[in-house]
């Protein structure tokens, strides 16, 4: 079967999910503080986590391209697939942008203008910490990187069916995928530094944007093993064997051990010199929130580096699948470490601000300390919304795979790619 | 592996070679005699070798004082140095470990010069922090070991010393990994050779006989020093990074040091390999084997880890105005605009404009262009070094205590004089083993060699993968 066709029961599940997301969400709404932080940060967490992996598939793709990888060919299209949920993806985070200019939600401690008068610091940095590089520069930049997914695809598809032995549509993926690659280098570094870092507003590492884009990477890696199990359970992608997942699986643990040497650096450097403007960070989760803290480091290092050594593992389908889960969520909570904590400062101090005006809008964010439901430990609500953005990715890429044939004609690594044989 | 070649790739191999030639063109450099441009660059390599090791028994005579460094600018060649060669040493280990991993077939036509090459530059690094400890009869003193000094042990919480150990390990593991690799080579060239040097070349190859035994327990060795190797690739640099980014200093913590110096040691590696590999293949006729497609590959490389230097200079600079603390703005103010100017604007431009370049298919392609970027990046690799160091330690928290350096005779003498000892390395390294891996070049022959693949291959797909 070379064309992928969802089944009705397959779309019945991702729809479930699609809903039990949205339920979670208006819940969540409806439980939630005066400014809707807990909402808001979910929304903020599972729109960057999947706009993120959908950029991590355009990149690795870009990149095989341009290293005349040969190997995966024959399950590109699943990288190409995600590549395109990035405009899904900058649909939410254009809300989120148009958020900071209408105040409709407080996640950004360098949105508040009055703040921003009275802190020496946020004053600093507000020519780039401010609603118009935050709205235009997802608009710009991430367009620019939907508009590269979207190029490289239909020159995959075209390939399909008028590619010949010039290969001159492969050629052509080629210019835009050596322009892909310092595309997102460079501005996935500025946009996760506005997204993501600024949300802890008066910290900075300059590590940061290369460790939170690994993170993705790594996700990007588990989803891709996930999907090609799921096509293969159905019947389809037979040409992918276990060589190819093997060669994923390698992947998987490589970079967990590259994500885990690069937590070390900047937390080991920053530790070690023990300055208070870059200390505050890793104090707050540490303090707050410890036990994310070491899960964190512990299941995203310590699971794959034990589970995945062996060769044999990376090619039996249940270990694969067991990693794999634990690796696409373990990231996911390591986005949660890196955006909750700052949202609640920014909430409690949002909230204190309101106090004098309406009494008891405060509740439940009083202590820092205490237990903050949402917060603290992702609930219930958070992992309900995470499978409904999850169900929504996987229906995306289901419904972008279902458009055309699953392994592609003509590109002149197919064979290759077929015959793949790992030692 | 595939036996299945894309019609798109390259042959890696050209000239119709068959075993046997491969084997003559590859082994007879270390038979001939000497070529006169061989004895000419060994008299001037062992002369400026000669030159610098005077410099280093002046320093040791004479005390660190004959140097410029002072109190304000305490580090400044010595450790430029130091640094530069470690990373130029990258390139090998590189190679052999992760381009292994990601079955780059074209590192088979390099690989071999360039472990070479880490071992002689980690040597010539390795030479710095001794020297600088001033009294180098006490370099003992860095061992840890049980010790009759009473209670007197290393600092275990500084990352000098933890540089003692990561080098070590990295020049240990790098000898072994190129060792290993020149076993069954060393038994080729025994094979054609007579009398005493048919002995020693038997010693050196440990009586390599080719069975299927022997090449069997060689992959596996090859496999575990590649496994363990890979890590090291990102530990050494890392760890010379943290000797800088564990301190307080603006301009030398920064998070990003780790990887970005991985990244710069990487880049300044695979400068030194085509600077070495353009001259090698040229005197010893290895066009056959270090292709255009070879040098391609490796510009590829230099463009690659060039950029995302790039990126961490800007990341950098960008975030010291972020961070809005004044030490860190000024820092780099001063990399930039200050009395150092030139080599932080050389920096810039030898390590992330002059590599642009290489956008262009062409000038990827253009020998003597390589060549000269080779040096340009090496050049810029070297400022960087410089502009970290000397740069910030010359505008300190204290303006009182400002300070200008520029180096003295000896320091100068000791720096050329690396140069000397690395050549004369190299060029003995040439005349006695094999400067292209024999047998791994054998090993892709059916893969990437112009009569099985690319244009004038008999057949574009199914070859058999016979070895």
């Amino acid at each position: 079967m070379s064309q992928y066709k969802m089944t009705a029961s397959t779309r019945n599940v991702l729809f479930g999910a699609i809903g039990l997301g949205l339920v979670c969400m208006v819940l969540t709404w409806f439980g939630d503080d005066g400014n809707h932080s807990r909402f808001w940060s979910n929304f903020l967490h599972n729109s960057l986590f999947f706009t993120m992996i959908a950029a991590m598939g355009l990149f690795f793709n870009a990149a095989g391209i341009t290293a005349y990888a040969g190997w995966y060919t024959t399950f590109k299209r699943l990288w190409e697939a995600y590549s395109m949920f990035i405009g899904i993806g900058l649909i939410f985070l254009v809300i989120l942008g148009l958020g900071n200019y209408f105040g409709w939600h407080h996640l950004y401690h360098w949105a508040n203008k009055a703040d921003v008068e009275t802190d020496t610091i946020l004053k600093g940095k507000s020519s780039f910490l401010n609603n118009n590089w935050y709205l235009f520069g997802t608009i710009i930049f991430g367009g620019l990187w939907a508009f590269l997914a979207y190029r490289m695809r239909q020159l995959s598809l075209t390939e399909d069916n008028h590619g010949d032995s010039s290969f001159k549509y492969h050629k052509a993926q080629r210019v835009y995928a050596a322009a892909t690659l310092p595309v997102i280098g460079f501005t996935s570094a500025a946009m996760l530094w506005l997204w993501l870092m600024s949300i802890d507003a008066h910290w900075y590492s300059t590590l940061f944007a290369w460790y939170s884009t690994v993170s993705a990477f790594v996700a990007m890696i588990a989803i891709t093993i996930l999907m090609i199990i799921f096509l293969k359970f159905n019947g389809y992608l037979s040409v992918v064997n276990s060589n190819h997942l093997h060669d994923l699986g390698k992947y998987l643990f490589a970079f967990s051990i590259f994500w885990t040497y690069l937590w070390f650096s900047q937390f080991m450097l920053i530790w070690y010199a023990n300055i208070g403007e870059e200390t505050i960070y890793f104090k707050e989760r540490y303090n707050n929130y410890p036990a994310l803290f070491f899960i964190n480091i512990g299941l995203n290092f310590l699971v794959p580096f034990f589970a995945l050594m062996r060769n044999d593992v990376k090619r039996k389908i249940g270990s694969l699948v067991f990693v794999s889960v634990l690796m696409l969520f373990g990231h996911w909570l390591d986005y949660f470490l890196m955006i909750k904590p700052g949202v609640l400062i920014t909430a409690q101090h949002a909230a204190h601000g309101h106090e004098a005006a309406t009494e008891g809008a405060a509740h439940g964010v009083e202590h820092a300390s205490n237990f903050v439901a949402g917060f603290t430990m992702p609930g219930l609500l958070e992992l309900g919304t995470f499978i409904g953005f999850l169900g929504l990715f996987a229906y995306f890429s289901l419904w972008i795979l279902s458009k055309a044939p699953l392994v592609p004609k003509q590109d002149p690594y197919l064979e290759e790619s077929i015959h793949h044989h790992v030692i | 592996m595939s036996a299945v070649v894309s019609p798109i790739r390259k042959p890696l191999i050209t000239g119709n070679k068959t075993y046997h030639q491969i084997t003559e063109d590859l082994i007879s450099p270390t038979e001939k005699t000497p070529t006169k441009a061989w004895i000419i660059g060994f008299i001037i390599a062992v002369a400026v070798a000669t030159y610098g090791i005077f410099c280093i028994i002046w320093t040791i005579w004479v005390g660190i004082g004959s140097w410029n460094l002072n109190r304000t600018i305490n580090w400044s060649w010595d450790i430029t140095n130091f640094v530069w060669w470690i990373g130029i040493g990258h390139a090998g280990t590189l190679i052999s470990a992760i381009l292994l991993l990601f079955r780059q077939k074209w590192r088979t036509g390099v690989n071999r010069a360039a472990e070479a090459m880490t071992i002689f530059a980690v040597i010539c690094a390795g030479l710095f922090p001794i020297i600088h400890m001033g009294r180098v009869w006490l370099a003992f003193f860095i061992m840890p070991y049980p010790n009759t000094r009473g209670p007197l042990w290393p600092n275990f919480n500084s990352p000098l010393l933890w540089d003692v150990f990561a080098i070590s390990t990295y020049f240990t593991v790098s000898l072994l990994f190129w060792y290993t690799g020149l076993v069954p080579d060393f038994a080729t060239v025994r094979d054609r050779a007579k009398g005493l040097r048919r002995k020693i070349y038997n010693t050196l190859s440990f009586g390599w006989t080719g069975s299927a035994k022997h090449w069997q327990r060689w992959e596996s060795l090859s496999l575990i020093l590649a496994g363990i190797a890979t890590p090291l690739v990102l530990s050494v640099h890392t760890i010379v990074s943290f000797d800088f980014a564990t301190s307080v200093i603006p301009g030398w913590h920064t998070t990003i040091f780790p990887p970005y110096f991985v990244a710069g040691a990487i880049f300044s590696g695979f400068a030194m390999v085509l600077t070495l590999m353009i001259i090698t293949r040229k005197l010893l006729k290895l066009e056959d084997y270090i292709t255009i497609e070879h040098i391609e590959s490796m510009n590829k490389v230099i463009l690659l880890t060039g950029t995302i230097v790039g990126v961490a200079y800007l990341t950098e600079l960008f975030i010291s105005w972020y961070s809005g603390y004044v030490y860190e703005q000024f820092a780099f103010f001063n990399r930039a605009l200050g009395p150092y100017w030139w080599s932080y604007f050389g920096m810039m431009f030898c390590n992330v404009v002059s590599p642009q370049f290489f956008w262009k298919k062409s000038w990827r392609r253009n020998v003597t262009l390589t060549f000269f970027l080779s040096i340009v990046v090496n050049i810029g690799m070297w400022f960087e070094r410089f502009v970290i160091i000397a740069t910030t330690l010359a505008r300190d928290y204290i303006p009182s205590s400002w300070s200008l350096y520029s180096p003295s005779w000896v320091e100068i003498g000791i720096y050329v004089g690396t140069m000397g000892i690395f050549f004369t390395l190299y060029l003995i390294f040439v005349r006695v083993a094999p400067v292209v891996a024999v047998a791994e070049i054998k090993h892709i022959l059916k893969t990437g060699g112009n009569q099985y693949v690319g244009e004038n291959a008999k057949s574009h797909t199914h070859h058999t993968n016979e070895h």
